[in-house]
C-alpha cells in the first residue's frame, strides 16, 4: 500500500511510534484527569472589602512598589464568576494589571438567594455599583475611578456611567458589551415575546436557574461541547492543553442564576424593546442615555464572538458621547478575548498603553 | 517535514473541526425559526414549572423525614455568610483605625500602601 501523496514514507514509523506513545499517555493521563481536581483559580491575593447579598467587592493586593493614582473597579458580568479574569499566575488579567502598577478592585457576584429574586436593575445600577465606587474611593483615598465592564458588566457600567455622567467615573473600558440587542439574533429568537412568557417563568421559578442560563449559552453552539470533549481526549497527553481545558470548562459551566426581577427587566426592556439602543432606557425612573457619557472609552470586541456578535456591540462607540473613544477588534471569541493567548499578547498590553496615561 | 494536508491525524482533527462548524451552522439556522422558539418555550416553560413544584415537594418530604431542608441549609449558610461579612467589616474597621492612629515602632503594622505616583513608561521616561 502506498503512503498518501505528500506524506514522507520514512516518517511513517516515527509517526506511528509517536501515536502509540500518545495512546498510552492518554490512558494514564485519562485516569489522572478523572481522579484529580483542576488548577486552583482566582488565587491572586485579595481582601474582601464588602459582601452584601449577591454583591462582593474585592481589593487585590498591589504587586508594584509604585501604583497609578486612579484605581480600577472591574464590574463582572452577572451571569459568570470573576475568576475568568484571574485564572492562574501568568494567565491572569488581574495579575497583569497589578504588575503594571494598577490598583485593582473587583465587583464580583455570587448566586442570588431565593429571597433576592426581587432584586431589580435599579439595585444593580443605582445601589451596588455606586456603593462599590464609594468604597473604592474611601479605600484608595482617590475621587476618580476607572470602570472596566465585562460583557453584561459592561452594560451595567454604561447604565451607571450615563446616569452618573458628572462623575466620579474617569475612564471606561468595556469588553464585548452589547448595545443593540436586536443583533443578538439567537437570544432574540429564544426570547421571542410571542412564545416566551417571561412573567410566567419568573413568577414560577423566582430566580432564573443557572442550568437555564448555561443551556441558552450552549445552544448557541450545540456541537461545541461534544467536539471539545473529543479534542480533550486527543490532547489529554498534553498537560498544558488539559490545564487550559479544565480552567475554561470549569468557568464556563460555573454559571450563576439571575435574580428574577432583574431578568424580567433585561428581557422586556433590552431584548424586546431594545431601549438602550433606542435611547429610551431608564433605571429607577432616571434616564440612561449613553450619549451622556463623555469620559474616555476603550471598547474591546472579538471577531468571532458568538455570544455578543459584533453587530450588537458595534453601536457603542457610535452612540457614546465621548470624544476620546476607541474600538479595538481582536481575533478570538467572547472568552478568549479577555483570557486567551491573544489577550495576553494583544489586549492586555493595548489596554495598559491606553489606560496608563489616563491613570495619573 | 510531512505535508499536514496529507497527515491522517491532522486530517481527522480538521474533519472534527469542520463537522463542528457545519453542525453549529446548521443548528443555528434551525434555531432561528419561530417554530423552534415556540417549541423550546413550550417545553422549557413546562419543565421550569415542574422543576419548581418537584423542589417544593422534596422540601416537604425532607421536613417530614426530620432531615434539614434546603431552606434550612440556605438559612444556615446565610447566617454564616452574615457572620463572615461582619467579621470582614470589623477587619476593615480595624485596619482603618490602625492606619489613622499610626502604630508605634515595633508593633504590628498593616502592609504600607505603595505611593500613587506611578507614571506611564512614556511619560516617566522608563
Amino acid at each position: 500500500m502506498n503512503a498518501p501523496a505528500g506524506l514522507d514514507p520514512a516518517s511513517i514509523p516515527e509517526r506511528i511510534q509517536s501515536e502509540v506513545q500518545r495512546a498510552i499517555q492518554r490512558s494514564i493521563k485519562g485516569v489522572e484527569y478523572i481522579s484529580s481536581s483542576g488548577p486552583s483559580l482566582g488565587s491572586t491575593p485579595k481582601d474582601i472589602l464588602s459582601v452584601r447579598g449577591t454583591m462582593n467587592l474585592y481589593h487585590y493586593r498591589p504587586m508594584s512598589d509604585e501604583i497609578y493614582r486612579v484605581p480600577i473597579l472591574i464590574v463582572m458580568a452577572t451571569t459568570n464568576r470573576g475568576y475568568i479574569l484571574d485564572l492562574v499566575p501568568g494567565q491572569s488579567f488581574i495579575e497583569f494589571l497589578l504588575k503594571r502598577g494598577y490598583d485593582v478592585y473587583m465587583l464580583d457576584w455570587t448566586a442570588p438567594k431565593p429571597e433576592e429574586k426581587s432584586l431589580r436593575m435599579e439595585d444593580y445600577v443605582l445601589d451596588f455599583i455606586p456603593d462599590c465606587v464609594r468604597r473604592v474611593q474611601r479605600d484608595s483615598g482617590e475621587t476618580d475611578v476607572t470602570v472596566v465592564g465585562y460583557c453584561f458588566g459592561g452594560v451595567l457600567s454604561l447604565l451607571y456611567g450615563s446616569i452618573f455622567a458628572d462623575g466620579p467615573m474617569k475612564n471606561l473600558i468595556c469588553f464585548t458589551t452589547p448595545v443593540d440587542f436586536r443583533e443578538m439574533k439567537l437570544f432574540q429568537n429564544f426570547s421571542d415575546k410571542r412564545y416566551f412568557d417571561v412573567d410566567k417563568l419568573i413568577d414560577s421559578v423566582g430566580n432564573v436557574p443557572p442550568e437555564m442560563i448555561l443551556s441558552s449559552f450552549e445552544m448557541l453552539r450545540p456541537a461545541s461541547r461534544a467536539a471539545s470533549q473529543v479534542q480533550l481526549w486527543e490532547n489529554i497527553w498534553n498537560d498544558e492543553y488539559v490545564k487550559s481545558y479544565r480552567m475554561f470548562d470549569r468557568w464556563a459551566t460555573d454559571t450563576l442564576p439571575l435574580a428574577g426581577e432583574y431578568f424580567r427587566t433585561i428581557t422586556k426592556e433590552l431584548m424586546w424593546d431594545n431601549k438602550l439602543y433606542n435611547d429610551v432606557m431608564s433605571v429607577g425612573g432616571r434616564p440612561a442615555d449613553i450619549s451622556k457619557i463623555t469620559v474616555p472609552i476603550l471598547h474591546a470586541v472579538a471577531e468571532h464572538d458568538h455570544i455578543v456578535p459584533y453587530d450588537a456591540a458595534k453601536p457603542l462607540i457610535q452612540k457614546i458621547g465621548s470624544t476620546d473613544k476607541e474600538e479595538v477588534m481582536l481575533k478570538g471569541g467572547h472568552v478568549s478575548l479577555v483570557a486567551g493567548a491573544n489577550a495576553i499578547k494583544r489586549l492586555w498590553p493595548k489596554l495598559d498603553s491606553w489606560l496608563g496615561e489616563k491613570s495619573i | 517535514m510531512a505535508d499536514k494536508s496529507n497527515d491522517p491525524v491532522a486530517m481527522w482533527q480538521n474533519m472534527i473541526g469542520e463537522m463542528e462548524k457545519g453542525f453549529n451552522s446548521f443548528a443555528n439556522q434551525a434555531m432561528a425559526s419561530p417554530e423552534f422558539s415556540k417549541a423550546v418555550n413550550q417545553v422549557g416553560g413546562a419543565t421550569a414549572g415542574a422543576q419548581k413544584q418537584l423542589g417544593d415537594l422534596m422540601e416537604k418530604y425532607l421536613v417530614s423525614m426530620n432531615l434539614p431542608s434546603r431552606a434550612q441549609m440556605v438559612s444556615m449558610a446565610e447566617r454564616l455568610q452574615s457572620i463572615e461579612g461582619q467579621l470582614n467589616e470589623i477587619k476593615a474597621l480595624l485596619h482603618q483605625v490602625h492606619s489613622n492612629s499610626g502604630t508605634p515602632e515595633g508593633r504590628y503594622q498593616a502592609a504600607p500602601k505603595p505611593p500613587r505616583t506611578k507614571r506611564p513608561p512614556s511619560a516617566g521616561g522608563e
